[in-house]
């Protein structure tokens, strides 16, 4: 157990434990999965997991800089569901599938 | 006490969800499990006294973001992959005992760990004290990432542009679509005749 402030009604391992198992959700979904949008699910599981822990640091240490970044990480977020989209329009349009496995045209 | 059970709630909740997120066949289904864990999320913020943070999760993130994938799923038909194989042959087993034991890692570090706060005094007393939440996070930012803040309209600029260049339908020096349909192999001819 984390020392805790008096004034923190929730212990600070309690927001880690909770982020650890988003995250460990997102990193299985990422490798196990073949569908491209339930890739890009598990990164926005995988993204927000890391915001709990920053807001949860955040009220643990009574600074606000873990807050302000949660909104840069939330902005990299949306650019990159952005330019994730529509990679997979374009690989749709071409290749008529989204099963990540067929993409092996450059031989990887 | 109160916030503690509220706290485990939301927190199984969106574990919950988040595992019904991935591994559902129907990709709307997972995205309408996705919403629901960043909804349990952004309860966590408000338990955090993040409220901001909580509001701006709820708009960008289950709002505009999730919005976003489901007009791409919805312009992309893909029922037809639901009859076919959803997980990688090889890796999955490999795949989830790496996870659990990256999980047990996880649980057996933070166990042993102990954090000490850094009292950087904003306090929720100081933060009402000094104009509400919202204002004090305003000026945090502002006064302490104003250049970052700056770089990442940028990032969100490139990215605009970058997605609409990938979605833009190519089109040959003479204004002709290209000469091959979608999803099938180009000829040489064809690849020839473009370039």
């Amino acid at each position: 157990m984390g020392a805790t402030p008096a004034d923190m009604p929730i212990p600070v391992d309690w927001y880690l434990y909770l982020s650890a198992a988003l995250f460990i959700v997102g990193a299985a979904g990422m490798l196990i999965r073949r569908n491209l949008f339930i890739l890009l699910f598990s990164l926005e599981l995988m993204l927000n997991a890391v915001n709990i822990n920053l807001v949860g640091f955040s009220r643990f240490h009574e600074d606000l800089v873990g807050q302000n970044f949660v909104i840069f990480v939330m902005a990299i977020a949306a650019a990159e569901a952005a330019v994730g989209l529509a990679i997979a329009t374009a690989l749709f349009r071409n290749r008529r599938t989204l099963m990540v496995d067929l993409f092996d045209r450059m031989r990887g | 006490m109160t916030e503690k059970v509220l706290f485990v709630i939301f927190a199984v909740l969106a574990v919950a969800g988040g595992i019904a997120a991935v591994t559902r066949r129907n990709v709307v289904h997972g995205l309408l499990f996705l919403v629901f864990t960043f909804l349990n999320v952004a309860a966590i913020f408000f338990l955090t006294q993040a409220y901001f943070l909580a509001v701006v999760q709820i708009v960008v993130y289950a709002g505009a973001i999730m919005v976003l994938f489901v007009f791409v799923i919805m312009l992309l038909n893909l029922r037809t992959f639901e009859q076919e194989e959803q997980t990688h042959r090889r890796q999955r087993w490999l795949a989830l005992a790496l996870s659990v034991l990256v999980l047990a890692e996880f649980v057996i570090v933070l166990a042993g760990v102990t954090f000490t706060s850094a009292r950087g005094g904003f306090t929720p007393e100081a933060i009402a004290e000094a104009g509400g939440g919202t204002k004090v996070f305003g000026e945090a930012l502002f006064n302490n990432m104003l250049l970052p803040f700056e770089v990442a309209s940028v990032v969100l600029l490139a990215a605009m542009v970058g997605a609409i260049i990938l979605v833009k339908r190519e089109k040959t020096a003479g204004g002709a679509t290209r000469s091959w349909e979608p999803g099938e192999e180009p000829t040489p001819e064809a690849v020839e005749e473009e370039v």
